[in-house]
């Protein structure tokens, strides 16, 4: 046996950490090649969150694409066991173009799915190990984990032709333009909430109330509607977690059954997540 | 500590002013000197002029937890900011202006000389019109009249430079205003502070 005496970087030290946290709950390490077809993506760009995609051309001629997300292979790849939830973690590279960015970039991403047969217990789950993943990067700093739910926005947005505009404007937090913009009064609230769960609670349906219920132990958790993601994909909870000193969201997920429903599983629900661990190298003092 | 990202320039003096009557003040910043950051440890807060169109970067990226920034370079960044206050100063609108004889031709592709290139392709997309982008950086009323470009998209505060440039404004379409923005990540660790700072502005702005 080696001993493995060599000095780790943080962000490997983190996906090592991650590993442990998710193979503890039960997590089944999924290893995927590097590459899957460019026509897989072409309908479904909405969901990249860079449209631009890393091509190149198989010795077959096929155009093949270098995967710019995790989440879409992993589904690709699963097959609907009635009365049954699977449950994976991965750990690998993506090429993305980020945002203001004028070039392609390798981005390591960890992160888990939980696809199958889903009950509310298993949703818990997933957003509680959200939280604990955060907390495993974070060290002694402090996080926070926004909870929103993509169903409760979009059956108060509707869907014409400023629904873009007012989705733009929950996701910053910007009261004054939902009001310019008609918005609902209700939505107006959500985005004024405090953060607190409990306050929150009436807002939600009974099955998510009670979701939110069981997490409500935990102070990380908070109610943001700014923690939007793509209506077309998301149905349920969505979530973004932060840690302090890192300037933007390190982690991002929610429940995409619409997203199932697309790609042709008919009865399975998902929840699932991912942490981009590059961003840790990011964490500077900013006080 | 919060750090404030103000806009270099007229609009910046605007937005410190209004900072001032809130009650935060930082000494030394008033003189002409080329100091750029100044610090109030008694309200453990700092801030430093940047260029009006880089406030967006310091905060998106958490250099600056805070900033204030014009609505019209947050319309041309579309910055991953929070928006949380309406300033109302610095108060224009963003118009498309010609040349007082200008007919638009609708089987040509117009030709729109601004600042403002995103702003611009997104509004004449809305209305399904070809354009050729021509960005230029200031003295934009130079275009229509050289026959640089048939259109100009730009900030019209009061008109008086398109008037004596003989340009009239086509349509406006578009109110701007200083905002206050933070970012995402200062906002749940500083948030407190910050929602104080937001709250000290507000109230200010009932006053006046």
């Amino acid at each position: 046996m080696f001993n493995f005496n060599i000095k780790l970087r943080p962000e490997e030290k983190a996906a090592f950490a991650l590993r442990e946290l998710y193979e503890a709950r039960g997590y089944a390490f999924y290893k995927m090649g590097r590459f899957e077809e460019y026509d897989f993506y072409a309908d479904k760009k909405d969901f990249l969150t860079s449209r631009a995609v890393l091509t190149f051309t198989d010795i077959n001629g096929k155009l093949m694409a270098l995967r710019p997300d995790v989440t879409l292979s992993i589904i690709k790849r699963t097959r609907d066991i009635p009365g049954h939830v699977q449950k994976f973690y991965y750990d690998e590279k993506i090429y993305r173009v980020p945002r203001n960015a004028n070039t392609f970039r390798e981005i390591t991403q960890t992160g888990i799915e939980c696809i199958g047969d889903l009950q509310d217990g298993d949703i818990c789950e997933v957003l509680e190990l959200a939280v604990q993943s955060l907390h495993a990067i974070a060290g002694d700093r402090r996080c926070v984990l926004d909870v929103s739910h993509a169903g409760l926005i979009a059956e108060l947005v509707p869907d014409g032709t400023d629904r873009q505009e007012i989705l733009k404007c929950i996701a910053a937090k910007n009261t004054h333009g939902l009001r310019d913009l008609g918005a609902p009064e209700k939505l107006l609230r959500l985005v004024e909430l405090n953060g607190n769960i409990d306050d929150a609670l009436p807002e939600f349906d009974a099955k998510t109330a009670g979701i939110l219920e069981r997490l409500n132990s935990h102070d990380d958790i908070r109610i943001d509607f700014s923690a939007l993601s793509s209506l077309n994909y998301y149905n349920g909870l969505v979530f973004r977690g932060f840690i302090e000193g890192i300037p933007e969201s390190i982690l991002s997920g929610g429940q995409y059954d619409s997203l199932m429903r697309m790609m042709g599983h008919k009865d399975s629900k998902a929840v699932g997540f991912a942490v981009y661990l590059d961003l840790i190298e990011r964490s500077g003092k900013n006080d | 500590m919060i750090n404030i990202a103000l806009p270099k320039g007229r609009l910046g003096l605007k937005v410190y002013k209004l900072f001032e009557s809130a009650g935060y003040e930082f000494p030394g910043i008033m003189d002409n000197s080329r100091k750029l950051i100044f610090e109030n440890a008694e309200l453990d807060m700092r801030c430093f002029w940047v260029k009006p169109f880089d406030v967006p970067v310091y905060v998106e990226r958490g250099t600056a937890d805070i900033g204030a920034a014009g609505k019209d370079i947050l319309l041309e960044r579309s910055p991953d900011v929070y928006e949380l206050l309406d300033l109302k100063a610095g108060k224009c609108r963003m118009a498309v202006a010609a040349r007082n004889d200008f007919v638009d031709d609708p089987e040509r592709t117009l030709r729109v000389a601004t600042e403002f290139p995103n702003i611009a392709q997104k509004y004449y997309s809305g209305l399904g019109r070809d354009i050729d982008i021509i960005s230029l950086r200031g003295s934009l009323e130079l275009a229509p009249v050289l026959g640089l470009s048939d259109v100009i998209v730009d900030i019209v505060e009061t008109g008086t430079t398109l008037r004596e440039n003989n340009l009239v404004v086509l349509n406006f379409f578009a109110d701007l205003s200083a905002r206050l923005i933070a970012n995402k990540s200062s906002y749940k660790f500083k948030g407190e502070k910050i929602s104080e700072i937001m709250r000290r502005l507000k109230e200010h702005d009932k006053d006046s």
